[in-house]
């Protein structure tokens, strides 16, 4: 296929509101976030011929939501998968357009995810038998994904000397980001003694290290760049997407040593070949926070930074609005809410517009203060290029690399 | 088809579980096994359907001794599972064998994740819990067709460097 740059578009982005109580059901939230994604757009229902989705046994097929708003897809497919998926369907979606299957690709996650099911394990995923692989971990309460992932942080604390105080300034960052969306869960902000004297979850995990489980639906649209040139807003292109790039030994978190390294070791160098920039001439970051150290390993393998000072990168100000390159300026899933990585991609798509949509009252018109104490704007100014840095575990991984 | 309920869960090993019908079976007999390929003859855990190193699809179990050293852990205080609630704290290790580590490459190594625990399976006490411990397998039954393989704490002098989270 060749250079993805200038020939495919995100045109389109919408969510519903983040909340632990939606009273809907999944189909009606997906509904909703599509509709708005659309409408962003400027697209009709006869402009959207591909609908695309991930779930986890927790949500509504694509077909019942597109019949919702009057699709008649031409291609659809709901893809198992949580974290990392968005990424690897936006180039699903450019594959599908490529090959000629369809022109104009919806991609929605809807999940009652904290009212309905859980991400934890807890509620319908706990009533089901534990067998197969699932007795290597569930009978001895690693059930999870912290309890799954925070053996990997501790063995990088005692490899490289990364510490809790280090990382908890990740929590800081996206609180300092959240507080200026509207839109987010939690707009609190924090300070690392906040994250410290939380409670324990699973050391070296605390409670203030995890993200915010939700209820949410939220949705965007991929289509031709020759096609989204007559749309609403400002095109943003794809420079670059890997999907679900995994790691060998790839049925176990650890059996691939070391266990420090995760996904983005083997993504990194496909995903920038493809978008032929780097790591340095990227603008915003939206780096899985499914807490607070998943958004420092992947920084460090996509190489912001070296192997081993992931810490010492995302407790300097770099990650925050007013640093270098700030990561995920929504306040992500530790503080907006969580949504398994669409939001993220969501967000840099409203910063490459230039139209985050903050307290500033004219940023539809990309009218920003830049001010960023609490309560105002979010804007990165000039910001021209983002990553975003899927996780699904340690071992598996996707990114995209957007453009203006 | 064994099966048990513990701390509010169905275990269960299915008659055609190829991959930890046999694992399971050893258990019971107080064996920890991993499989051996048939072809190559390197040994892996966990214990899948085919050789990670050379695809053969045929293998034998092989008993292992169970001794170790832990890799990595966590300590465990809000438990997801409300079974595990009067167990917290407790710490879940990762444990390295002693048997074929770094074979066949320096990132290999026969890694099992496991609660650590005491004389009586109750959770090893926190102040004992660290990186580079070195620790053996115990079996916790759990009824008299399905036991746990579970490690603990041996005393001997550690090889290598030990790490304790500070925190």
């Amino acid at each position: 296929m060749g250079r993805l740059t200038d020939k495919y578009c995100i045109v389109g982005v919408g969510e519903t509101s983040y909340s632990k109580n939606s009273g809907k059901t999944t189909r009606a939230m997906g509904a909703e976030a599509i509709r708005n994604a659309m409408r962003d757009a400027g697209l009709g229902a006869d402009q959207v011929n591909g609908v695309l989705s991930y779930h986890g046994g927790d949500s509504t097929a694509g077909p019942e939501i597109a019949a919702d708003l009057g699709i008649r897809p031409d291609f659809y497919m709901d893809c198992s998968g949580g974290g990392s998926s968005t990424e690897a369907l936006v180039g699903l979606a450019i594959g599908a357009i490529e090959v000629g299957m369809c022109e104009t690709v919806a991609i929605f996650r809807s999940m009652n995810g904290y009212s309905e099911v859980r991400i934890g394990g807890t509620g319908r995923r706990a009533a089901a038998p534990v067998a197969g692989s699932q007795l290597l971990s569930r009978p001895y309460g690693m059930v999870s994904a912290g309890q799954n992932f925070a053996p990997v942080f501790m063995r990088h604390m005692m490899e490289y000397g990364t510490t809790s105080a280090q990382v908890a300034a990740v929590k800081v960052a996206h609180s300092k980001h959240a507080s200026n969306n509207p839109k987010a869960f939690y707009r609190k902000r924090y300070t690392v003694e906040d994250v410290l004297n939380s409670r324990w979850i699973c050391k070296p995990l605390h409670l203030l290290d995890c993200c915010v489980e939700t209820d949410n639906a939220t949705a965007l649209i991929v289509t031709s760049a020759e096609r989204a040139a007559d749309l609403r807003r400002r095109s943003i292109y794809v420079m670059g997407v890997v999907g679900r790039v995994t790691k060998k030994r790839g049925d176990t978190f650890y059996n691939d040593a070391p266990i420090t390294d995760v996904a983005g070791k083997y993504a990194a160098e496909r995903v920038f070949g493809m978008a032929g920039i780097g790591p340095e001439d990227v603008h915003v970051t939206g780096s899985y926070d499914a807490f607070t150290f998943t958004t420092m390993l992947q920084l460090e393998d996509y190489g912001f930074c070296r192997k081993g000072e992931g810490g010492e990168y995302v407790s300097s100000g770099i990650i925050e609005l007013g640093g270098k390159r700030p990561n995920n300026t929504s306040g992500g899933h530790l503080c907006e809410g969580y949504t398994h990585g669409m939001s993220m991609v969501i967000e840099n798509v409203r910063q490459l517009r230039g139209q985050a949509d903050d307290s500033c009252p004219a940023w539809e018109d990309g009218v920003h203060t830049h001010d960023y104490a609490e309560g105002g704007c979010r804007q990165v100014r000039e910001a021209e290029i983002s990553m975003n840095l899927g996780w699904a575990n340690p071992v598996t991984g996707s990114a995209l690399i957007l453009r203006r | 088809m064994p099966q048990v309920e513990y701390r509010g869960m169905l275990l269960v090993v299915p008659d055609n579980d190829s991959e930890f019908g046999g694992y399971f079976e050893a258990a019971r007999e107080h064996r920890l096994v991993v499989k051996r390929c048939a072809n190559c003859g390197l040994l892996r855990f966990p214990p899948g359907s085919g050789c990670p190193w050379c695809t053969s699809l045929d293998w034998i179990w092989q008993d292992v001794s169970g001794k170790g050293t832990i890799y990595s852990y966590e300590i465990i205080a809000h438990a997801i599972q409300p079974g595990f609630r009067d167990f917290t704290p407790y710490p879940v290790v990762i444990v390295e064998l002693d048997e074929q580590r770094g074979v066949p490459t320096p990132q290999d190594g026969l890694r099992l994740i496991a609660n650590l625990v005491d004389v009586d399976f109750q959770p090893e006490a926190e102040a004992n819990v660290a990186i580079g411990e070195r620790v053996d397998v115990v079996f916790q039954d759990l009824s008299p067709e399905l036991s746990l393989p579970q490690f603990r704490l041996t005393g001997e002098l550690p090889a290598g460097p030990v790490w304790q989270f500070p925190g």
